[in-house]
């Protein structure tokens, strides 16, 4: 190789270094920065969060990946904070149903109470509820999302059938939105739509948390379980209390300037 | 020493990726597009099928003093290059959410699709037109029709305009298609499972099942919520949540959207049995 081609190679190399070392930097002040602020909040010196506004915030959905599910320290204490916060109905999910295993002694009215002790937990309230600190909290899995679903297809088709048998059984199937929120209800999959929902785990997803009751909420991404701040969920909430949803209606004209019959020879 | 060793892990990923890139494409016909490789964008990490919320036309314009209109066609031109560039990449799937069924609810709302101003035909991309095609005006049905019917034997990329769209609409229709089959004795109620309703929705009926579910979800105008768009499909889905108005999203935020895809490490919610 020439040496004009190895000084260029050189050159190229050390550039590239440069521009990963500066990414690398930016990432790391980006940390510092974001861990300062947590502190700063969490210690109530930022006067914007010392004052939670949560009256918009009905139910408070919480969505962990599973394999973080397990650490029922971390949860708990999560659920400490978003109580000493005023947080009064929140919904646990996670796929596999971890959360809901790890309360359901309390569900069914166990008499262990060692274990009620071990996670704080106060009397049950029904089948899918309990009170914890002035809050309620319902657990949901995988199965009360897309398996949630599909049982009240069933539901629907069952007794849509069942009624046509005495007709003609010929008329077209007709349900709406309305009778599907119901048939959810009567499989114990029904439930409100969170306003708020807070993703802790390595992917940004909702893990399949049910699809019926997603249509407006709010989505953050809160990290790793085990990395979770107080002041990460203040911020979380004060950001949520400044939205504002017009939930797809608007106070102005919107239609795009496009015509059919142009565009009929685009294609 | 720590940042010696982060700098040294960079720079071999770096080479081994572009080792990978030239492995990859060697004899394969056409190399990976340089702003993927630029990016540090693995072309076979690229998800298959990306949704978008065109989210901020309005806010485009009312920022720059024009009206509501200008904002929709400074949108459709940014959506033309985002097709374009999905198409060059190799993304197989683009789903669009354009108008909803709760945006009626708007004064004066007239719905119509933000097509392209170019022919799909010769590069490869088919349209689906998904959504409550009753709520449409006859003109917008036609047109839809007549691009989808001249687009059908495409296969490069699937292009799916969500209008007069909604989740929860296209999950009882899916019911509904299941209880025609019930009721034409092709099926039993209590056969109905996740995976019968998920081959009934619009999106799989569209670009079959192996691509219905969007890999990766992006909304734009800073809004974090999805607005009861692809609410069974997104289970998976990474969402990514910028603040750029839709009209400015180009390339360069594309391919911001694309690395935060791949660095992410992804579970795909498998339960155990």
């Amino acid at each position: 190789m020439s040496r004009p081609a190895i000084i260029l190679k050189l050159i190229l190399g050390l550039l590239w270094v440069i521009i990963h070392l500066t990414i690398s930097l930016f990432n790391l002040w980006s940390l510092l920065i974001y861990n300062l602020q947590c502190y700063l909040i969490s210690s109530g010196l930022l006067r914007k969060y010392q004052y939670l506004h949560l009256d918009r915030l009905n139910y408070l959905a919480i969505v962990v990946d599973s394999k973080e599910a397990k650490n029922t320290v971390k949860i708990r204490q999560l659920l400490s904070w978003l109580s000493t916060m005023g947080v009064k109905h929140i919904c646990l999910y996670d796929i596999e149903g971890v959360l809901k295993r790890s309360f359901e002694p309390f569900m069914n009215g166990s008499k262990d109470e060692k274990a009620r002790e071990s996670l704080d937990i106060g009397a049950s309230m029904n089948h899918s509820h309990y009170g914890y600190k002035n809050m309620v909290i319902d657990c949901l899995s995988g199965s009360d999302g897309k398996e949630g679903i599909a049982k009240a297809a069933d539901l629907l088709c069952s007794t849509y059938f069942n009624g046509e048998t005495h007709g003609n059984g010929k008329k077209e199937p007709k349900f709406t939105e309305a009778d599907m929120a119901s048939a959810l209800k009567a499989v114990g999959c029904g439930g409100p739509e969170p306003d708020l929902l807070l993703m802790y785990g390595p992917a940004r997803c909702h893990l399949g948390f049910p699809a019926w009751r997603l249509r407006y909420t709010e989505i953050m991404h809160m990290g790793p379980l085990k990395s979770m701040k107080y002041g990460a969920i203040v911020k979380a909430l004060y950001n949520f209390s400044q939205k504002y949803q017009n939930y797809g209606k608007l106070l102005g004209f919107s239609t795009l300037n496009c015509s059919p019959a142009k565009s009929m020879n685009s294609f | 020493m720590l940042l010696s060793r982060s700098l040294s892990r960079t720079a071999r990923r770096t080479r081994l990726q572009l080792m990978d890139h030239r492995r990859l494409h060697a004899g394969a016909g056409a190399p990976p597009p340089l702003a993927l490789v630029q990016s540090g964008i693995r072309p076979e990490s690229l998800p298959r099928h990306v949704a978008v919320v065109l989210d901020g036309n309005r806010r485009w314009a009312q920022e720059r003093g024009l009206l509501t209109p200008d904002g929709h066609e400074a949108g459709r031109r940014a959506l033309e290059h985002v097709i374009l560039l999905s198409h060059a990449w190799g993304i197989r799937a683009l789903t669009t959410y354009a108008f909803s069924q709760e945006n009626f609810r708007r004064p004066k709302a007239r719905p119509s699709l933000p097509w392209p101003n170019f022919s799909c035909t010769p590069i490869g991309i088919r349209v689906h037109v998904i959504g409550d095609p009753s709520r449409r005006p006859r003109s917008l049905q036609d047109a839809a029709r007549e691009a989808e019917e001249q687009t059908r034997n495409n296969s490069k990329l699937h292009l799916m305009l969500a209008t007069c769209y909604s989740g929860r609409w296209e999950i009882v229709e899916a019911c509904r298609e299941l209880a025609r089959r019930v009721q034409g004795s092709l099926l039993r109620p209590e056969d109905i499972d996740e995976q019968l309703l998920a081959g009934e929705l619009r999106t799989s009926a569209a670009a079959g099942e192996e691509l219905s579910c969007p890999d990766l979800l992006i909304r734009t105008s800073g809004e974090q919520r999805l607005s009861n768009f692809l609410l069974w499909q997104s289970a998976y889905s990474e969402l990514y949540f910028t603040d750029t108005l839709w009209p400015d999203f180009g390339e360069a935020e594309y391919l911001k959207a694309l690395s935060s895809f791949q660095s992410r490490e992804r579970r795909f919610g498998q339960r155990t049995a």
